[in-house]
Formats: C-alpha cells, structure tokens, sequence
C-alpha cells in the first residue's frame, strides 16, 4: 500500500509535464501554431530516424521531415484532417513522400548516365532496406526472451521510451524516478540485448 | 573526405539517434555521414535497429493493470451489502405500514448499501460489479451525481485513470527495481 502511494505521489507530481497528446491534437487540428510546434518538437526525431531507417541521408531526410510537417499542416488547413494521430500518420506522410523521392530520382536516372544512377548518392537502395525493416516472427519471439530477461524497470524504461507516443526521455525519467542521463544509460542497455537477440541467426 | 572530422562509432551513433548529443556535435556528425559511406551505413543501421525496437515495443503485450476501489477487497463491504439486501428485503415484506423504500429493487440495494458510509466526499468513484448489470449500475450511479469506473473503459473516468489519475503504463513503473 505504501509503494503505491508513492508511485501515486511521483505520477502527480509529474502530472502537469505530462503529455496531454489528445489536448494538443485538438487544438492543431483547431489550427493552433503553437499545438503544432510542440506536436513537432515531440516526433521530430522519431520521423528523421525513420527516413534515416530507409538508407535516406541526413540532410535530405531533415528535409522531407520538413516537407511532412508542412504537407499534414496544409491538409489541416484545407479541413482535410479529421483526426491527428500522430507519430503514425507523420510516419506514413514521410513514408510516402521518401518513397515519390526515390521513383523521382530512378525516373531521372534513366535518361541520365551510368554514373548519375540514385544508387550511387544513395548508398542503400530504399525498397530494399524497406523489407529489411520488417522484424521476422522468429526475430520477434528471441527479442521477447531477451526483453524477459532484463530487469522489470528497465523494461519498463524501455517501453515508455518506445510505445510510439514519442514521450521525451525526461518525462519517462520523472515518471520512473531517475534521472534522464540513467534512463539513456538503460535505454542503451536494453538496445545492446535487442540487437544481440536480433542478430543471433544472421550471418 | 575534405574534413578531418572523426568516424563515428556505435556509441556514438546510439547517442545521436537518442538525442542526447549536443546540437554542435550532431552537426558534425551530420556533416560526416554526408562525406563517408560507410558511417552512412553505420548510422543507417542504428536507425533501422531504432525502428526495430519500435515495433518490438508495440508487439509487448503490457501487463494489464487495474484499478479497483479498495472497498472490493474487504469481506466487510461484501458482509454490509448482504446485510442491506436482507433488510431491505424484510422492509419490503413487512406487512404493516411504513415501508419507506419501495422504490429500491433488489439489485440496486448493494449498490447502494456499498456507498453509503462515503456520502460525504463528492468526488469518488465506484466501480459496477458486473458487466450483467452495468447498465443499471451506471444509470443509479449518475443520478446520484457519483462518478463511475466504468469496467469497459467507456464510463465517465477512463479506466485506469480512474482513482489515481494514473495512465496503465505510469501505474507499471517501478523505480524500486532499478
């Protein structure tokens, strides 16, 4: 009973930092600036790694992050968003968008030279690393085993840092009780097990 | 390779993905990975394996977390529900004069009797006891003005914000085990 009174006392006192996501998308939907910048600020960096995840270079995938954020706001305008979910529809936005990128450039290529083929800025070809994203049944059942095995807090740490709701590490930090630097430090930790698990059965 | 700036490390890469480097440092990274391939690919598996985790993490099953009224687990609200039933019931059978509650139907009276030593304390929320008689539960409840922790999550309170203001996943953390 005591331990749930003081894992109540750290919730409320980190109740007014909380993400109120559905607060936000309201008002961005309303059209409120300000919403979206905070909207922005939240899943900025989970969309730039995403487009990093496609072979996408830094400054292009900064880019196209930019021209999602501008596309989704315009389409608000317009009145064509209803509803504002929102890592996952940033993400479908900027996956289209790398993916318009990509046929562009290929479009190009062919009547360009040998040496102007996409592949040759772009060091990994996008559709295929598209594929390669896609975690396997058995590479999702180790990646189990080995997140059992961590210690209950740091998987905690780890699914609050991951669930998708982009919540910035010092939220989850004062949520959990530590500090930001400790919940990187386990974060990294967690990631360490994920990759060994991942990798086990590829050469 | 114009710039002498260094190759980046998994560390190194891991941090930036986290966002925890200084911006004067991701820059420089940045503006590496444009020049060197392979770092290039170094940063573009770290950020797949980011992905990965994402999806990891959305594929856990959390486990579920719920809030109940303390009142549930004491034998005593059970004994003083059962109670109220029976003398509501003699009240209603009674055959002389005065029954003054002809109104309480069976099933309302525990619902009742549960709440009445916390008449005075507006806000508290009560939990129907069954999905059989929610709707009758939560029609009482609400002209009554109380709040009901609605066990399909479509009540007044959501479900586990219901007492403590908690979401499920705030209620898991254990900074204890750390």
């Amino acid at each position: 009973m005591t331990t749930l009174q003081s894992r109540q006392d750290t919730g409320r006192a980190a109740r007014p930092a909380a993400p109120d996501e559905e607060a936000l998308s309201r008002r961005a939907l309303s059209g409120e600036r300000a919403a979206w910048d905070a909207l922005i600020a939240r899943h900025q960096r989970r969309v730039v790694v995403s487009l990093l995840a496609r072979g996408i270079r830094v400054d292009r995938a900064q880019e196209l992050t930019q021209e999602t954020w501008a596309r989704l706001i315009q389409q608000q305008q317009r009145g064509l968003l209803t509803e504002l979910r929102l890592p996952a529809l940033a993400l479908a936005q900027a996956a289209f968008l790398a993916a318009d990128d990509a046929r562009r450039a290929r479009r190009e290529s062919v009547d360009g030279t040998v040496e102007d083929l996409p592949e040759r800025q772009q060091p990994v070809d996008p559709a295929q690393s598209a594929e390669k994203r896609l975690v396997s049944e058995e590479q999702l059942a180790r990646a189990r085993d080995a997140l059992e095995q961590v210690s209950p807090g740091a998987r905690n740490v780890f699914l609050l840092a991951c669930d998708g709701q982009g919540l910035p590490h010092a939220e989850v930090a004062s949520r959990v009780g530590l500090s930001v630097q400790r919940v990187r430090q386990i974060l990294c930790e967690v990631r360490k097990k994920l990759r060994t698990a991942l990798e086990e059965e590829q050469p | 390779m114009t710039a002498p700036t260094p190759h980046l490390t998994r560390d190194r890469t891991e941090q930036y993905l986290l966002g925890a480097l200084p911006p004067e440092a991701c820059a420089e990274l940045e503006a590496h990975t444009l020049t060197c391939e392979p770092c290039a690919r170094l940063l573009q598996e770290e950020a797949l394996l980011e992905e990965q985790l994402y999806e990891i993490a959305a594929a856990t099953p959390r486990d579920a977390v719920v809030v109940r009224p303390a009142r549930w687990h004491r034998p005593a609200a059970v004994a003083a529900a059962l109670v109220a039933v029976a003398a509501s019931a003699l009240l209603l059978l009674r055959p002389g004069g005065e029954a003054v509650s002809p109104s309480v139907t069976p099933v309302e009276a525990p619902v009742l009797a549960a709440r009445e030593p916390e008449e005075a304390p507006r806000d508290i929320v009560v939990a129907c006891p069954d999905l059989a008689t929610q709707e009758h539960c939560l029609r009482s409840a609400s002209a009554r003005g109380l709040l009901v922790y609605h066990p399909g999550g479509q009540g007044e309170v959501p479900r586990y914000d219901a007492s403590s203001g908690l979401t499920q996943v705030a209620l898991s953390s254990r900074p204890a085990a750390l």
